[in-house]
């Protein structure tokens, strides 16, 4: 028995066998190192950020957690990087290229699909706080802006993860570049006005040339300053209440009055 | 103990609406096929109750958070004036644990509703005040009874109808009420002398005001003293709404156009 053991043993080349030690070692290892990374991440309170998402959501429908989904990523990378490097120990020489390729590819990929699911948490968690943010203003379309937030980064993770893996990705960049043109221009034109007010609004609220009480004139309105603030200024008279965009200050200036 | 359910059936026959007081869900759903006259009397509206009253305080006194509710169910026409209506509300805990019938007309109409809705200031400005004068007055300053006197909106009019006793601490200051820092700055300034001056957004204007309204045909009652009467004063002259806090009994008062509308004990809260 012991001896055809031993056959056995001299049979096959140290080769073949410190590959296999290598193999299970390394198996062993990526077990500890998903659960080590589990561990970690419920310890930095990650499920409790991303509670409510809708990729934590979906998770959980399929039985799972983004945390598991995470950690078992880290295991079969490392797997894959085992079975690699037991395959080169071993010297499978026909081989060769096709592996020293596929060692190089396989981080960017692991790389790649941790920003994809890093992105869509982000983007799930991004259309949550902005939601949040504007459930105060009741408008029915107001629901598109957290959907638009959720997708541009969605846009932005889809395109780093792509860039990631070497894949071209310049008419994907163009086209953001022509969005986030097409946003900035927009919005300085919507905001045209009220940026200016807001920057004199800036300059009224630290310097005080009034403030509220005074007496002022502004073109042919006068009356008591009531409230200073941001974008507006706020003058009474008796039974009229002027909101005053503060650039029209700045462009008129205003006259305070003493009697 | 069937006379007790015979009163109890008194009680609750031929109402006009139910007004529900802070209800828990569970509690709100066995009522929500309650089809006319269904009012929820909360500080939110979390029970998602179709017809709503915000409560701005937790009213502790029974009857200031039943007169608040009808008022503000009156105001928003959710019960006609006339209508008898019961109240099922929480006196010593959360739960519902009273019910009550009353019939809401004009007596009932103490302006306490409007104190806060239909107030220059935002409610939730009048609210932090209340607030901040009811910390006050439970704390005192360094254990001593301290009085407070706060002008609320109309801050303009207000300033153009006093002087300043010292320099402004509040000068070129952004200080909002309802900041956290605030109630320990207010509480340290409520040593000076004379009115707080807050805007309709919350803008802290100014403080060490010594107010100088006409005091002809102010009605508030007898005895108190000259801080409740400038308070009362001032928004008589203006559509201010003055928040003053007894140095003398410890009690928060507010006043709208020359009257006292509502009284509040502190230690209450």
């Amino acid at each position: 028995m012991q001896a055809q053991l031993g056959q056995l043993y001299n049979a096959v080349p140290p080769r073949i066998w410190l590959a296999l030690g290598v193999l299970v070692l390394g198996v062993l290892l990526s077990i500890v190192v998903g659960a080590v990374n589990r561990r970690l991440l419920e310890r930095a309170g990650l499920p409790s950020i991303i509670e409510g998402t809708g990729f934590e959501r979906l998770a959980q429908g399929l039985g799972t957690s983004t945390i598991a989904i995470v950690a078992q990523l880290s295991t079969y990378f490392l797997i894959g990087l085992t079975i690699v490097v037991a395959l080169t120990v071993a010297d499978v020489g026909y081989t060769d290229t096709f592996w020293t390729r596929l060692v190089a590819f396989l981080p960017r990929l692991f790389v790649a699909l941790l920003i994809l699911i890093v992105g869509i948490l982000i983007g799930d968690k991004v259309e949550l706080l902005v939601a949040e943010r504007l459930r105060g203003v009741k408008l029915p379309e107001i629901g598109l802006i957290p959907t638009l937030a959720k997708y541009s980064v969605f846009y932005l993770a889809i395109l780093v993860a792509l860039s990631q893996v070497r894949i071209n990705t310049l008419a994907l960049v163009v086209l953001l570049g022509a969005y986030a043109f097409a946003l900035v221009v927009f919005a300085s034109l919507a905001f045209k006005d009220m940026l200016s007010s807001a920057a004199a609004g800036i300059y009224l609220l630290l310097n005080q040339p009034y403030t509220i009480g005074d007496q002022v004139k502004l073109g042919e309105q006068s009356g008591i300053v009531q409230e200073v603030d941001m974008l507006v200024t706020r003058v009474e008279t008796d039974n009229r209440e002027y909101i005053i965009p503060n650039r029209a200050v700045f462009e008129e200036g205003i006259v305070r009055v003493y009697d | 103990m069937s006379m007790l359910a015979d009163f109890l059936n008194d009680l609750v026959a031929d109402v006009d609406g139910l007004f529900l007081f802070s209800p828990s869900s569970s509690f709100y759903e066995r009522f929500e096929s309650v089809e006319t006259g269904l009012v929820v009397v909360a500080p939110q509206n979390s029970v998602g109750a179709d017809q709503f009253v915000e409560l701005p305080l937790e009213f502790e006194n029974v009857r200031d958070r039943v007169r608040f509710g009808l008022e503000g169910a009156m105001d928003e026409d959710l019960v006609d004036s006339g209508d008898v209506v019961a109240c099922a509300l929480g006196t010593f805990g959360d739960d519902s644990d009273t019910i009550l019938r009353v019939r809401a007309d004009e007596k009932m109409h103490s302006g306490m509703y409007d104190l806060f809705t239909n107030s220059r200031a935002d409610p939730s400005v009048i609210r932090d005040v209340f607030e901040v004068a009811i910390e006050l007055g439970k704390k005192g300053q360094k254990g001593s009874p301290v009085g407070a006197l706060f002008v609320v909106g109309d801050a303009g009019k207000v300033m153009n109808k006093s002087r300043p006793l010292s320099y402004n601490p509040f000068e070129k200051s952004h200080v909002h009420v309802g900041d956290p820092i605030v109630n320990v700055m207010l509480k340290e300034f409520s040593r000076l002398d004379g009115a707080f001056v807050i805007s309709d957004s919350g803008k802290i204007v100014s403080a060490y005001r010594y107010l100088e309204p006409g005091a002809e045909g102010v009605d508030i009652p007898k005895g108190l003293g000259a801080r409740h009467m400038a308070g009362g004063a001032i928004t008589r002259d203006t559509n201010a709404t003055a928040i003053v806090l007894s140095e003398s009994d410890g009690l928060v008062r507010a006043f709208k156009g020359g009257r006292l509308i509502l009284e509040l004990d502190p230690e209450d809260y």
